[in-house]
């Protein structure tokens, strides 16, 4: 009796022991990651952190530790919204861990403490973070300081609808040598309005689709700014270039003139867009290199490439010059008093940054890599698109500013482009308007001339 | 009498609160925020301060202080016996602080190459630890978070700088990132091209479809439905509730189902040989069509419903009396329905002009202000400024001072109505009870 009474007590002393040793060492995490712009295709934004996960809770076995992470995921299709919802939830106190956003975020958000420094939590020395471009590590900085790891790049392109190409005298050689006429800037903005006009005449595309550019607002319109010798940013300062920025205007009110573009084109139905370009019915139109993922999963493009040629978006005029915009989301991530989780989080996107996990998001959602290296991966070496993609365009890329002011430039470049673009105003009119606007909301922050 | 008045204090008391909560608060709110340059990047708690690249130059630029901007501007890490000793304070291994004090003296013009050397010790410490070591050996302020401005001053001080008390004044201003008090908003306001024609969109938009429907056609709908058999009377009151019960996205969707350029209306014109077009955006009159159409269908329902109960209270015998004496429809409705309905016009013309100050959501979801700002009123600016944004920085400050205004104009409105109606006369007590 006593033998087994003694038992007993053992194997609840070791029940007990257990039971305590255990939850000391399990550590169980719960890391939330909030992406911006993510449709079905670009889900590895968010799933990248499932598996990095994974091998986090596999090395700290190996060190003896037990560590559990849940991953949180959400995702937005749209910009407008994750941005106001992000910022509400960081202002009320309860961000998620990780935010997958646009670079151009960095600033205000750096400025208010909603994100911290990634340089603080991880080595920049040390593989993969090491392999990243550096001019994307620079995209990602901000006073100094690295606050995002690249997540993904991409660049703008402009696309020509072969077919109707072919129908207006081009010769399949002339096509395949139009890109590099486009950096040499001997085939520029005038030209697409020629050529539109031309398609419509011919009665390939029907009238307002011979030019049929990005329905909404986005980054795309700052390359039409810079194709006229526009420069956004100098010395930390905001530049508004009136000649660029009238030239930019114009252009859009020739298109509209010439009705190859729509007077009500902005505002269109997005599903729309995508379907008419997917339909072969727009002549010559820009987007990014995702839509590439776009036009073969969603749209049922068939032959991409004997259907459509791309380039830089041209010069416009002697003074600019052909460019592309890249815009890579970046992982942020967000201001917590519990130091270990920012480390775990930071972590997760070191590891989510390895060229074999970042591969999947580049080649599934059609943007391009982060690393030389992972573009020598079969995965992308054998993707025609990636490959020449980035090769074609990478090298031409450049970004918006960080800067803090930016978002006010940007709602006063756009209010003056759909003004003017909608005859609301007047071109000269519109761009007072945008001048009196900048000055009077940023003051000495933005050099005009 | 004394348990009367508080028995009737408690009574209001629920009253109060809601008032005071969901209608003081928030105008007291609005004021008050107004008057700062808050947003995203200065956050809305209070900021901090931070030595970088911007803050250097508005130290140079706009203090003029250039040489004072140049020297905190250059990042430095020492290994000193300072650094050393907070490392031993601070519970990093012995062997690395054996191994760091060889290096004493050695100065690093970047974080990245400080952190390389720590990173090639051999007592090998992790990233973390690099971080730990590295931060002891800063002797710059660049890129640190102070949270108040005494941590900032007490970090110029360790650093040896000499300041005057000027120039301590002028780095503490350029480098705090958190909002301040101003009048800017307002200057800001009146010195923006499209803020008055955005004032003038918000009176035509309200003006419009609060006469047309939301009391005109209401009381139209309300009368014409009393006249009916009480059955087809209730169906058309019911269809015509159809709109404001519809959920808003569902109810636009459908607005634009009929308007896009492969809508109902484009596929019916083009059996006439129109070509399709978006006829919601094609021009700023089709947008301010569709725009109070939209409004006008949601906004007439709440009129009709309240002018259709008044008309039930008017005695039946009025009625009867003015058709022995011959009135004709016309005259029952000039001479005994509208003078009777002087009461639910002014609630609903107060109510609706308040609401539809303050609403946007209709016009956000079907032209979002277009075609170029031509249907942008001032709530839906209020909306942009202060709630969207696609570089990620909204402007809480500029857009509260915005909503100020329409707070203003919403109470000035207000007290007009009830002059214009008589308001007094209309809670004046019956005569029976003088």
């Amino acid at each position: 009796m006593t033998i087994l009474r003694g038992l007993m007590r053992a194997t609840a002393l070791v029940a007990v022991t257990a039971a305590l040793a255990g939850p000391a060492l399990a550590k169980d995490v719960t890391i939330s990651v909030w992406a911006g712009g993510t449709g079905p295709n670009d889900v590895y934004r968010v799933d990248s952190i499932d598996i990095a996960a994974d091998i986090l809770e596999r090395e700290a076995a190996i060190r003896g530790e037990e560590l559990n992470i849940t991953v949180e995921k959400t995702t937005y299709p749209g910009w407008p919204d994750f941005k106001q919802a992000l910022t509400l939830s960081a202002e009320a106190g309860n961000p998620p861990n990780i935010v997958v956003s646009g670079h151009e975020d960095i600033a205000p958000w750096a400025q208010s403490g909603l994100i911290v420094p990634v340089e603080d939590y991880v080595d920049l020395d040390a593989w993969p973070l090491s392999a990243i471009y550096p001019n994307l590590m620079e995209i990602a900085s901000y006073s100094g300081s690295v606050y995002g790891i690249p997540q993904d790049a991409e660049s703008r392109p402009f696309f020509f609808w072969r077919p109707s190409m072919l129908a207006i005298g081009y010769t399949d050689a002339d096509l395949d040598a139009l890109p590099q006429k486009v950096q040499d800037g001997a085939y520029t903005l005038a030209n697409v309005l020629e050529d539109a006009k031309k398609m419509q005449d011919a009665g390939v595309v029907q009238p307002g689709y011979g030019f049929y550019p990005r329905p909404s607002n986005g980054p795309d319109y700052w390359q039409f700014y810079r194709s006229f010798g526009g420069t956004l940013e100098e010395n930390g300062k905001l530049v508004f270039d009136r000649a660029a920025m009238t030239k930019f205007y114009q252009f859009f009110v020739d298109a509209v003139a010439a009705g190859v573009t729509k007077k009500n084109h902005i505002g269109m139905d997005d599903a729309t867009w995508w379907a008419d370009i997917g339909a072969g019915k727009a002549g010559i139109w820009h987007g990014g290199t995702w839509h590439y993922a776009r036009y073969v999963n969603q749209e049922g493009m068939k032959d991409f490439f004997g259907n459509v040629q791309f380039s830089l978006i041209p010069a416009g005029d002697a003074q600019g010059k052909a460019n592309t915009l890249t815009h890579p989301l970046v992982y942020l991530l967000t201001a917590n008093k519990d130091e270990e989780l920012v480390q775990i989080a930071a972590d997760l996107i070191t590891i989510a940054s390895e060229p074999q996990i970042n591969v999947l998001h580049a080649i599934k959602s059609a943007h391009l890599g982060i690393s030389e290296e992972e573009t020598t991966l079969a995965l992308y070496s054998d993707n025609r698109w990636a490959s020449e993609a980035s090769q074609r365009l990478l090298p031409y890329a450049t970004a918006m500013p960080n800067n803090a002011n930016f978002g006010v430039y940007w709602d006063a470049m756009w209010a003056g482009l759909q003004a003017s673009w909608t005859g609301t105003k007047t071109v000269d009119q519109a761009i007072s308007d945008v001048e009196t606007t900048l000055k009077s909301g940023l003051g000495d922050a933005i050099i005009i001339r | 009498m004394n348990s009367s008045r508080s028995l009737g204090l408690m009574l209001l008391t629920p009253a109060i609160v809601l008032v005071v909560l969901f209608f003081l608060v928030p105008v007291a709110l609005t004021a008050v925020f107004s008057f700062t340059n808050m947003s995203t990047a200065t956050g809305i708690t209070g900021g901090a301060y931070q030595i970088g690249p911007s803050s250097m130059q508005r130290l140079g630029d706009k203090y003029g202080f250039p040489e004072l901007a140049e020297r905190l501007s250059q990042p430095s890490y020492v290994i000193d016996e300072r650094g050393l000793a907070a490392l031993e304070s601070g519970g990093v291994d012995a062997p690395a602080i054996t191994e760091m004090r060889t290096h004493l003296g050695e100065v690093f013009p970047t974080r990245r190459e400080a952190e390389r050397m720590i990173k090639g010790l051999n007592a090998r410490p992790s990233t973390r630890e690099v971080k730990q070591i590295s931060e002891q050996f800063n002797r710059s302020l660049l890129d640190t978070r102070y949270e108040s401005e005494g941590d900032l001053l007490a970090g110029l001080d360790a650093l040896g700088v000499e300041v005057t008390p000027a120039e301590r004044d002028a780095v503490a201003a350029s480098s705090y990132s958190g909002w301040t008090w101003t009048t800017e908003n307002f200057r800001r306001m009146v010195s923006t091209p499209d803020t008055l024609r955005t004032l003038i969109n918000t009176v035509f938009y309200v003006a419009i479809v609060l006469v047309l429907f939301n009391t005109g056609y209401a009381m139209f709908l309300a009368i014409t439905t009393y006249y009916m058999p009480e059955t087809t009377g209730g169906i058309f009151r019911s269809i015509w509730l159809l709109p404001r019960i519809t959920p808003p996205v569902i109810y636009v969707l459908m607005w634009k189902w009929l308007a896009w350029d492969t809508g109902f209306i484009s596929m019916f014109l083009g059996q006439f040989g129109v070509a399709p077009k978006n006829w919601m955006l094609d021009s700023s009159t089709n947008a301010w069509v569709f725009v109070i159409l939209i409004n006008g269908f949601v906004g007439a329902s709440m009129g009709m419903l309240v002018f259709s109960s008044a008309l039930r209270a008017i005695p039946k015998s009025q009625f009867y009396a003015s058709e022995v004496d011959g009135a004709s429809r016309w005259q029952q409705i000039r001479y005994i329905i509208l003078p009777q309905m002087r009461w639910p016009i002014l609630f609903v013309t107060c109510y609706q002009t308040l609401s539809l100050l303050a609403s946007f959501d209709l016009i956000l979801l079907s032209t979002e202000g277009g075609p170029g700002g031509a249907t942008e009123v001032w709530s839906l600016m209020t909306y942009h400024t202060a709630l969207s944004n696609y570089a990620g920085n909204l402007e809480y400050g500029y857009g509260t001072a915005l909503s100020l205004v329409l707070v203003v104009i919403g109470v000035t409105l207000s007290l007009i109505y009830l002059r214009v109606f008589n308001y007094n006369a209309l809670v004046a007590k019956p005569l029976i009870e003088q």
